[in-house]
């Protein structure tokens, strides 16, 4: 069975918005509409202070809040675990905006250009997207990408053209996107080697958006591979082993909610 | 990137996934670029050329713009210009009569199209009139950075990195999607980078550590890490073989603090430990003394204006000894006091270093073997600029040079030369000199060279003999002396130089230095009195309301260019190829906007100058030269070419160069392909191989070429009366002395400005917006909603604990002010920031830009005072200031 899924490296991710203005690109969203975006957290108090950087968006989660509240039955979800969205079916009510705890959903009423009365841009024009006023809009895990990919023969998250934008875009390759029920797949790789978590774990909406924090550590508590970069490269003369380093703040915050290292 | 269109509408930016196996970052683009979509179809853009007809200039005088036809346009620039050129091209004082400007850091060239073949053929431009590069810049690393090691800019060797310690250097904002991808790479497999920096920047967000400094205290940590490493840390430790080989430390000193030199030779002399005698550095079989003093026999010392002092039986010590003494009280206890950093950490640190230099380790590279040292000290702009900048700068290099780690495999390298020649390799611009070091071009000190009257209004070549001469230097000189001398009363310019006349004609590119310069309101009276400014224009903004004609060129996804990739160069862009880009149009041209290279041609042709255009583009101007002695591709002279045209000729150009003339496809190809590469040896990356074949020394830590260099000036300077350069020329050290530099920034404050600096409690600085460059973007949507992600901008950023203690509440309305002005903005809580320091993130403060100026956005820029106090001997300043914060009015 196939369970697409986003993963997030959290030791990557730089805050820049790239994904959130591709993901604007690919879907024309309106003006403050975004379906991907990235928060800036600080965690501690000075001068022991952290900043993380957080990509959000739809979770497309497994047990989706939004579709048990759906008034239409406009909110669905495929075998393949996206969340999408039937404008046509759906009355613009919202409560699944007020459902979903990741923020994640949008409505806009009516077009506003970017420069409000000053013009409208000829990309608005050619890009309006009629059939989303007045009702919820979301991320779509770029599902026409994906099918259309899939249909040629392509991967998702390896081949960019069946690949989401955002994941496209991340100049620090912090976002990853695949099959999380392929065992073999970049996704099952990344869970197995890092630990993660997913947002908002305990209202069990068994989301697909994971998020990697720290490599997962051998038996004996060490990072293989910080073991193996304090093996040298080829030299002469014996390095200090560096070890783990020290947490940063935000890496403690999570290890303090997650317990001791499986 | 590519541009996706629909019905010849631009709509979607993507990256270039043909290019990611050659492309360091995976042919991924930065945010920025999801700007140009918005860019393009911007309702407040020009699109014609406009003139101004309200024949008052000033900030509350409407220009009165109209919209004119580009022959009305382009005849009467080039009218002036041909009026101009019949008075000849340089004026009463000597200096160019046609000035220009443009943005930032070297970019504009990749946009302007034929634009420098004009400037060429037309001859003296004067680039003094800067917007903030030069001063605002790394300034001072440049200048440094390549004359010890040919580093216009300098960066770690990231992808094999280990352990990174950073003051202040903003990769992440500012080292483009390169130096984030390349980092992202190296946090991947486990590098650590400690962030030592007054606020908790993005980079410090992804950085292991952070340490908040005290602003502009970084070269007491920095002394106080080469303190723990020479008098804390075993000697062989060190890095013994690379300071006696590569660098100048075995270098005997003398009594006046000049090298002890070979009375047959004239060469620098160490002391062999075989033999037990002095003999010249490059004596073969010679095992030099790193440390001791030394009893010489004959020798002399060569000072200033060939003064020289011949010694016998003198005692010499090492460069390497002085240098030990020279740290011997900057302790980490009597650091931690200066820098508000624990004693602790500072030893730590160092430490860390130390243990991940991995000293004695070698690495192959492309089948050479080479040391390998993963570790790096990398500035900030504040830190590596203005007063410290010396500092900061040579105490980085020197502790690269400890380990053994300077443009090594891992450690910190250069990554282009604008200074030196030829631009194109950093290799091929080193040669030795008689001392063993690398030549350099510096400007003439000596009394029948010194250029006495300066050529253009920044003095470069007159006061700042390390700025060389190359096309760049101008651009690198004090610019805020071209800008002050216009400010004095009347223009009265500095002593003893000429007078500061205005320029004739003045050309704006890219840049908006009302907005971007410091003492803002100063900069927009002085354009005021402008005779003709003529502003390549986007939209409105705070320069171009000074303007006289508009000229709106086309903007990125509408021209066409050839451009140069690859290579090293810029922050942190380090490819294993090189070649060439094409930028072509996506969409036609909006309105009546035009190509830089049609604007460029007409404004030659119709000012005469079509000859001289067409032989600057084909000895290169345009990025490579159409004509050499393996083919020729040239324009005829005496021909109007097409934008077409132009570029077919520098794409063949570049073919032939590419494939070493098998092949010289055109236009059509790039086209196509949108790019061609060849490949670039990871070698080049490094400077070492090059030292180790022609046995060269760093020249480091002992700075006796400089010092000479400038009693040469000292002298030069006070012959002519000048003594407005004396603080400067005290920086002229061999070994630089620690100033204490936030009292000398307190100081030049009160001093100047008749204040009491215990009113101004706070440090304020500022801070890389990866969203908005450098502010070009700044009347952007797009940019201004992403940009609202990432805490801090818009706003003044200060300390939570501070802001309680004062009774300011997130979102309150302050007023920020200096010893010169005031600005005002919303407050912004947040624990990554010093209780004493407050941060304007980029800058804002518009009045004119057309979305931006609704933002009411302070801006550090206006409060900031151009100060021959606070300019330091390269010419370079810093975006610091003292600042009091009041609060006006409550949250929205």
């Amino acid at each position: 069975m196939t369970r697409w899924a986003m993963v997030a490296d959290l030791r990557l991710c730089v805050g820049c918005q790239t994904c959130t203005a591709a993901c604007k690109h690919a879907n024309a969203t309106n003006p403050a509409v975004q379906w991907r975006k990235v928060l800036d957290l600080e965690v501690g108090e000075f001068p022991d202070v952290g900043r993380v950087f957080v990509p959000v968006g739809c979770m497309h989660c497994a047990d989706p809040p939004c579709m048990h509240v759906c008034p239409s039955t406009a909110t669905r979800q495929r075998d393949d675990g996206i969340v999408t969205i039937d404008y046509d079916l759906c009355i613009g009510c919202a409560y699944c905006a007020v459902a979903c705890p990741y923020q994640a959903r949008f409505k806009v009423d009516k077009p506003g250009p970017a420069y409000g009365r000053d013009g409208v841009m000829r990309n608005e024009i050619q890009r309006q997207q009629p059939d989303r006023f007045g009702v919820a809009q979301k991320c779509t895990f770029c599902a026409d990408k994906i099918d259309s990919g899939l249909a040629s023969g392509l991967t998702p998250g390896l081949d960019p053209a069946a690949t989401p934008a955002c994941v496209n875009s991340c100049i620090a390759n912090a976002l990853h996107f695949g099959d999380r029920d392929d065992p073999h797949g970049n996704v099952s790789r990344l869970l197995a080697e890092n630990r993660h978590f997913r947002m908002h774990e305990e209202l069990a909406t068994d989301s697909g958006f994971y998020y990697l924090w720290e490599k997962a550590l051998n038996g004996n508590g060490t990072d293989p591979k910080m073991a193996a970069a304090s093996r040298g490269v080829g030299g002469v003369g014996a390095a200090a082993a560096p070890g783990c380093w020290p947490r940063p703040p935000w890496q403690r915050c999570l290890a303090r909610r997650s317990g001791p290292s499986p | 990137m590519t541009v996706r269109v629909e019905d010849g509408v631009a709509t979607e930016v993507e990256p270039n996934f043909d290019s990611a196996q050659i492309h360091p970052a995976a042919g991924r683009v930065c945010v920025k670029a999801y700007g140009l979509i918005q860019k393009a179809y911007n309702p407040h853009r020009i699109l014609t050329p406009m003139k101004r007809t309200n024949a008052k200039k000033g900030r509350d005088q409407d220009p009165g713009f109209v919209a004119i036809s580009w022959d009305e346009a382009l005849d009467s620039i080039a009218g002036r210009l041909k009026e101009i050129r019949q008075d000849g091209v340089r004026d009463s004082s000597g200096f160019p009569r046609l000035a220009a400007s443009f943005g930032g850091g070297g970019t504009p060239t990749a946009y302007m199209g034929a634009f420098p073949a004009f400037l060429s053929a037309w001859g003296p431009v004067d680039l003094s009139f800067g917007s903030g590069q030069g001063v605002k810049c790394t300034h001072s690393e440049h200048l440094y950075g390549e004359l010890w090691h040919r580093a216009f800019t300098v960066a770690p060797d990231t992808p094999l990195s280990e352990y990174l310690i950073y003051f202040g250097a903003n990769t992440e904002a500012s080292g483009g999607v390169c130096g984030v991808s390349r980092h992202a790479k190296a946090r991947s497999r486990g590098t650590k980078r400690v962030q030592i920096e007054p606020h908790l920047s993005i980079t410090g967000a992804c950085s292991e550590e952070w340490v908040p400094i005290k602003p502009k205290t970084d070269s007491a940590f920095m002394f106080a890490m080469i303190h723990v490493l020479l008098h804390e840390k075993e000697r062989d430790r060190l890095d013994l073989p690379f300071l006696t080989r590569r660098t100048t430390s075995p270098y005997l000193v003398g009594p006046e603090g000049y090298f002890l030199r070979h009375p047959a030779s004239r060469k620098p002399l160490v002391w062999d430990t075989v033999t037990a005698t002095a003999v010249p550095f490059d004596t073969a079989g010679a095992e030099p003394a790193l440390e001791g003093t030394f009893e010489m026999p004959e020798a002399f010392e060569l000072g200033a204006d060939g003064e020289e002092w011949p010694r016998q039986g003198q005692q010499g010590r090492t460069s390497f000894s002085l240098l030990v003494d020279h740290v011997k009280d900057n302790t980490p206890e009597w650091a931690a006091q200066i820098c508000d950093v624990p004693v602790e950490t500072i030893r730590r640190i160092t430490g860390e270093y130390l243990d991940h230099a991995r000293v004695g380790e070698t690495i192959e590279i492309e089948g050479r073997i080479l040391p390998f040292r993963p570790v790096a000290i990398m500035l900030g702009k504040t830190v590596n600029n203005g007063w410290g900048g010396f500092d900061c700068c040579w105490a980085r290099t020197l502790m690269a040079c400890l380990i053994g780690g300077l443009e090594v495999p891992g450690g910190t390298l250069g990554t282009t030369v604008r200074l030196n020649r030829p631009a194109t390799s950093r290799q091929a611009s080193v040669k030795g000199n008689l001392d063993g070091i690398m030549d350099f071009p510096m400007n003439p000190t000596d009394k029948d060279n010194w250029v006495s009257r300066p050529k253009t209004r920044n003095a470069y070549s007159t006061l700042v003999p390390l700025v060389a001469n190359s096309p760049w230097s101008q651009a690198l000189g004090p610019t805020q002396l071209a800008w002050m001398m216009q400010m004095g009363e009347n223009g009265a310019g500095l002593e003893h130089l000429p007078k500061p006349t205005r320029p004739d004609i003045w050309f704006v590119y890219r840049t908006n230095p009302v907005i971007s310069y410091w003492d803002t309101e100063k900069i927009s009276g002085v354009l005021e009195h402008f005779p003709m400014t003529v502003c390549f224009a986007y939209t409105r903004d705070e320069t171009n309301h000074m303007a006289d004609i508009l000229l709106p060129d086309c903007m990125d996804l509408e021209s066409l260019q050839l451009l140069r990739i690859g290579g090293t160069k810029y922050i942190e862009q380090f490819w294993k190829y090189q070649g060439f880009a094409l930028r072509q149009p996506a969409i036609e041209a909006p309105g009546e906007t035009r190509d830089m290279t049609w604007i460029a041609s007409e404004l030659a042709k119709r000012s005469g100058l079509l000859q001289g255009f067409n032989e600057a583009l084909n000895k290169g101007a345009a990025g490579i030269p159409l004509r050499t002695d393996d083919y020729d591709f040239s324009l005829s002279p005496d021909s109007a070419h097409s934008v077409e045209e132009i570029w077919h000729a520098s794409c063949r150009a570049a073919s032939h160069e590419l494939t070493d003339g098998e092949d010289s496809q055109g236009l059509d190809y790039y086209k196509e392909h949108g790019f061609r590469v060849k490949p670039f040896a990871h070698l080049n990356w490094y400077l070492y191989p090059t030292f180790e074949d022609q046995d060269l020394r760093f020249e480091m830590p002992y700075q006796e070429r400089l010092t000479r260099h400038g009693k040469e000036l000292a002298n030069r300077l006070h012959e002519a009366g000048i003594n407005w350069w004396d603080r400067q020329l005290e920086e002229y050290e061999p070994l630089p002395v620690l100033g204490d530099y936030p009292a000398l920034w307190e100081r030049a404050l009160e001093d100047n400005f008749d204040v009491d600096i215990k009113d101004f409690p706070f440090w304020l600085i500022t801070s890389r917006s990866m969203q908005y460059s450098w502010g070009n973007n700044a009347g952007l949507q797009v940019i201004r909603e992403l940009a609202k992600n990432v805490a801090g901008h818009g706003g003044v950023v200060m300390n939570a604990g501070r802001a309680t203690e004062l009774g300011l509440a997130d979102g309150d309305l302050v007023e920020v002010a200096s010893p010169l002005a005031a600005t005002r903005g919303r407050v912004i809580l947040r624990q990554g920031i010093r209780p004493d320091t407050l941060l304007m993130i980029g800058q804002f403060d518009h009045w004119a830009t057309p979305l931006a100026k609704t933002f009411e956005a302070p801006s550090m820029n206006k409060l900031v005072p151009m100060l021959m106090d606070l300019t330091d001997s390269t010419g370079s300043g810093s975006d610091l200031v003292k600042v009091s914060i009041t609060r006006l009015d409550g949250a929205p």
